[in-house]
């Protein structure tokens, strides 16, 4: 049987200063080497100080993945030497003396199997090291310390994922309760980082890292099946190694086998006490978790009646499942749940088209009210949305400067209408004789008014001009 | 002017115009110049206090506010950083190192209008305790230049003792305070742990050092503890204080006070006749000032220098590990290098004891003897922790000689790694549990001093002091010869 | 006779520290003595025992804030390049 076990780093990029100093946490937009302090450089005499909701996000993590909290958190040193690392230790957690990581003994349900969380740590991430020239015959190597000192959770599973599949599901899955819980933005360069195990029956294990993204890992592992199978098959010995993933050739490729013994030396970091987390601030976290995405979407279906699949595509993404709490005022929530997916999603596909929108709640709730009371037809709705994303400006306005009215003026919409049928002279004449294709000439009458006029009216004045029922 | 004053006479001889702070500091200065080629208790010399002496005077005759320290010289080891000055600890390693800030400590001195007069050797990253293994030569005890000042603060015991400066701040990671204090005749007091900021003190080993003052007198231990103690946000560690006066009702005396005598620092190998017959006498002092005296006995102390030497060679093989001469050190040009062997290649400045202890950090945490070494030299500090917590439910002190010999000559030691290692025997305690002890001086035997401490318990520094304040106005010593 | 801790074992260690021993055999000697001593901790009997550490809440940590440092570090460093930081070569 293959097992697959993760190991997933997931920065928290909602913090606003980085694990134990000040510096900002989202180092992405800094010239290299000016996120840094005596701190985070590991400067002599300077000493960590951990950041406080750090602990509170990664304890929601623990949470939201069903994990077993400890009464205190303990931090460890892990020591190697690398030039990324600017104290030659990182500041992690290891549960040696009891308990003492951010959470362990969680589980999660993907596609109905139980995948159990072995253990969920918090700790610093590295420096990016950038080589200079070519990647062999480099002659030194230059280091950017901005990213040193971030806040990374890394979740590890134990190996219960069998197929790349369930990986990829996984992944998905995490990537949305991450969202939900407002920690950490996955979407973000770099954000989330995993390194997977892979073994299939009567084989080593086999550790692959250095994959870059999530779409990357399942091609990874699924890679690493094939080599695997195709090994077996051929009786060639399956050797516990590390592999590392290669981005550009897409296989993964043996790390150097003459690897140094992993050696840390860990102890504990004496400069950061033992934390106590006791039940009532566990409580408070408790109460200030947001709605887990299973039960969001439980609540659209039964409080709403939306069907289970707008529901479920809702629920699992923050971003519209908060625009549909605040415009939604239950007697339009339907139709609000229908516009943001058909509509809002696609015109807003990316964080980055997100971030720049002027949309509102408000508008929304506008817009299904307008659409409601027929001032203004669905698809000038969707032509409205596209303008307030653009400039945010208020409802009636974008209607008046769109010129998006209802046309439900009988003499302007008739005139309309004579001209559609003097140009139309053959699908008026196939009306007649098949009054259903008449929406033909509807779909003609609309493109006239650009969406704006009113299709009940339309209807009974096209039926009346050519007799029919 | 008599530049042995203490911290307290010297504020009042300041406030009462007997003389002016440049006075007092070119004095100084002169002393340095005088007597610091044969004693080497500065490694650096602060080029700019004549100017900052003059700006206090100022201060002073203008009537503006003025900080309780009145411009006292007051000199630092060279292991605690001072924005834009070297911070060396004594390590070829850190020569050029230039500190980017200002530790808490500093900054307390600063505020309150201390003169910062220099820098003072110590054993490189503080491991040791004669200076021998400083890499800018040793310094030199001012009762006989032929014997070492003790360590790792030797440069700052010395400079106190010499009267090169009023008082001066060390740290004590084994009893790096209190063994100089004892070896030059001074006051050393190591504060509970978390008493006092490390921010901006160079880490050796972080889980049980703590900055202290070395001075004249007891009083001037509590006059710069008041100074330097307290919470600091920089430090989540440090623990709260709520401001305590530790100057206040300092001479209540100890009367009715129960004091431990520590059997096995009593009884131990090393521990010289002279050094022991001054202890019988320290006990019997304390008894005609009305204390009760009865020995007691602490099961974990003959492994206390075991764990001790296992846990800083672990933490300080973490520690130095940053001394990869990559973003600070010394000029090594690395082109041409491979990483492993540019960072071997520039740690070979390290000197002999600080390789030593590395090769140890590197060998008892290790995954194959941290059960042997590692985790037993923390459990036998677990348990000693609690053997004293039960201790100080019967006792307010415990008292033993600070050292269990007297100050010796270079080179006598050095050799012999384990009676060397001994020499903490009687310090390390208080590291290992976190309590506060202080060194007193008591008697000069053969021309050498010798102190006894007492130790009391966490954040117990207010009686601690009446208690060595009462010792210290038993005894009347002769002036140091330099 | 004890049973001493062998010069590969220790030079292995120097190798991981990044401690060059090549005239150092000195030291060898030295450390060897020194864990031998070490052994004492054997007879402690603290087996048993559970590990005590200083503990802090939750509350006495740091807020989250991001402020940002005032110096220019960079130029504070010993060696760079440009905007980056020099390393030797890795391997
Ligand atoms: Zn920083």
């Amino acid at each position: 049987m293959t097992k697959i076990g993760l190991e997933i780093h997931c920065q928290l990029t909602k913090l606003e200063s980085k694990l134990f100093c000040s510096c900002k946490a989202d180092y992405r937009e800094f010239e290299p080497n000016t996120n840094i302090c005596p701190v985070c450089m590991g400067i002599p005499g300077s000493l960590p100080l951990l950041n406080k909701s750090a602990v509170e996000k990664a304890t929601l993590i623990a949470m939201a993945l069903d994990c077993k909290t400890p009464g205190k958190i303990a931090f460890f040193r892990k020591n190697y030497f690398y030039p990324d690392l600017p104290k030659n230790f990182q500041i992690t957690q290891l549960n040696a003396y009891g308990n003492t990581s951010i959470g362990w003994e969680g589980r999660i349900l993907v596609e109905d199997k139980q995948i159990k969380i072995r253990r969920i740590q918090l700790e610093e991430d590295p420096g990016r090291l950038i080589y200079e020239g070519a990647t062999e015959k480099t002659k030194l190597t230059l280091v950017d310390y901005n990213r040193a000192g971030t806040p990374l959770v890394e979740i590890v599973t134990d190996p219960d994922f069998e197929t790349p599949h369930q990986v990829r599901e996984f992944l998905n899955i995490l990537s949305d309760l991450l969202e939900n819980l407002n920690v950490s933005d996955p979407g973000l360069e770099g954000a989330m980082r995993a390194d997977a195990n892979v073994s299939i029956e009567g084989g080593s294990k086999v550790e692959i890292k250095n994959i870059g993204s999530f779409h990357d890992l399942e091609k990874a592992v699924h890679f690493e099946i094939t080599r695997q199978h195709s090994l077996a098959e051929r009786k060639i010995e399956i050797i516990q190694e590390t592999r590392h993933w290669d981005d550009r050739r897409k296989i993964t490729v043996s790390a150097r086998t003459k690897e140094e013994e992993a050696e840390y030396r860990y102890h504990l970091e004496a400069d950061i006490p033992w934390v106590r987390i006791n039940d009532n601030t566990k409580n408070q976290l408790r109460a200030q978790m947001p709605e887990s995405i299973s039960s969001k979407k439980e609540r659209y279906i039964s409080k709403y009646d939306i069907t289970p699949q707008v529901a479920g595509i809702l629920a699992s993404d923050r971003y519209f499942s908060e625009l549909f709490e605040k415009a939604n005022n239950e007697t339009n929530a339907k139709d609000v749940a229908n516009m943001i997916t058909t509509d809002i999603m696609g015109l807003l596909d990316t964080r980055e088209k997100r971030e720049i929108s002027k949309l509102e709640a408000g508008h929304l709730s506008d817009l299904a009210e307008c659409v409601k009371s027929n001032k203004i037809t669905r698809a000038s709705a969707k032509l409205a949305l596209d303008e307030i994303i653009k400039n945010g400006k208020p409802l009636s306005q974008i209607i008046e400067v769109l010129d998006l009215g209802h046309l439900s003026d009988e003499s302007t919409l008739s005139d309309i209408i004579s001209q559609v049928l003097n140009e139309e002279v053959k699908a008026a004449e196939d009306a007649k004789q098949n009054p259903e294709t008449v929406n033909f000439l509807v779909g003609k009458v609309m493109q006239k008014t650009h969406g704006k006029a009113d299709p009940e009216l339309t209807l009974t004045l096209l039926k009346k001009n050519l007799d029919i029922e | 002017m008599d530049l042995g004053i203490s911290a307290l006479s010297y504020v009042n001889s300041i406030k009462n115009a007997e003389f002016t702070v440049e006075e007092f500091i070119s004095k100084s200065l002169e002393r340095i110049n005088q007597v610091d080629e044969k004693l080497h208790a500065f490694l650096r010399v602060n080029d700019l206090v004549i100017k900052n002496a003059r700006e206090i005077d100022t201060k002073i005759k203008s009537n503006q506010n003025v900080g309780k320290c009145y411009g006292m010289p007051i000199s630092v080891k060279d292991n605690i950083c001072i924005e834009g000055s070297k911070t060396t600890c004594a390590s070829k390693v850190l020569e050029n190192f230039v500190a980017p800030y200002t530790s808490t400590v500093i900054s307390k001195l600063n505020s309150e209008d201390a003169i910062i007069i220099g820098k003072t050797n110590l054993d490189e990253f503080a491991m040791g305790f004669s200076t021998e293994f400083s890499a800018y030569g040793p310094s030199r005890n001012p009762w006989n230049t032929d014997y070492v000042p003790g360590g790792s603060s030797g440069g700052s015991g010395v400079s106190v003792s010499a009267n090169e400066c009023i008082a001066s701040l060390g740290s004590d990671t084994g009893g790096s305070i209190r063994n100089p204090a004892s070896f030059c005749s001074v006051v050393g007091l190591k504060p509970t742990y978390g008493l006092v900021s490390r921010y901006g003190l160079v880490s050796y080993a972080n889980s049980i050092e703590q900055i202290g003052p070395l001075t004249k007198t007891v009083e001037d231990s509590a006059f710069l503890l008041n100074i330097i103690s307290g919470i600091d946000s920089n430090d989540n560690t440090t623990v709260d204080n709520k401001n305590q006066d530790y100057l206040n009702n300092i001479d209540a005396g100890i009367s009715g006070k129960k004091i431990g005598i520590v059997t096995e620092m009593t009884n131990s190998e090393g521990l010289s006749t002279d050094v022991l017959n001054a202890t019988n006498d320290a006990v019997k002092t304390f008894e005609k000032l009305g204390a009760n005296c009865e020995q007691v006995s602490l099961q974990m102390i003959p492994y206390t220098v075991a764990a001790y030497y296992t846990i800083t060679s672990t933490e300080a093989g973490s520690n130095l590990a940053r001394y990869d001469n990559i973003r600070y050190g010394y000029e090594f040009d690395s082109s041409g290098f491979e990483f492993n062997s540019y960072i071997s290649q520039a740690r070979s400045k390290l000197g002999p004891e600080v390789i030593r202890r590395m090769i140890l950090g590197g060998f008892v945490p290790s995954a194959g003897h941290a059960g042997k070494y590692f985790l037993k030299a923390l459990k036998v500090k677990s348990k000693l922790i609690a053997e004293i917590n039960h201790v100080f439910e019967k006792f307010d002190f415990l008292i033993s000689s600070t050292v269990p010999i007297q100050p010796f000559k270079f080179g006598e030691k050095i050799q012999d790694p384990v009676s060397l290692m001994m020499v903490d025997f009687n310090t390390v305690t208080a590291n290992l549990t976190g309590i506060p002890a202080i060194s007193v001086p008591y008697k000069i035997t053969n021309g050498l001093p010798i102190g006894i401490q007492i130790m009391a318990n966490c954040l117990e520094e207010h009686s601690l002091l009446q208690a060595a304040y009462a010792l210290e106005k038993t005894v009347d010593l002769p002036k140091v010869p330099v | 006779m004890k049973n001493l801790v062998n010069e590969e074992e220790i030079s292995e260690v120097a190798k991981l520290m990044k401690i060059d021993l090549a005239d150092h055999n000195d030291h060898i000697k030295r450390v060897q003595k020194m864990l031998e001593y070490f052994d004492i901790l054997d007879n402690a009997g603290v087996e048993s025992e559970e590990i005590t550490v200083q503990e802090t809440d939750l509350d006495k940590l740091r807020d989250d804030k991001y402020n940002p440092y005032d110096k220019n570090l960079l130029k504070f460093l010993k060696s760079y390049q440009g905007k980056y930081v020099k390393a030797p070569k890795l391997n």
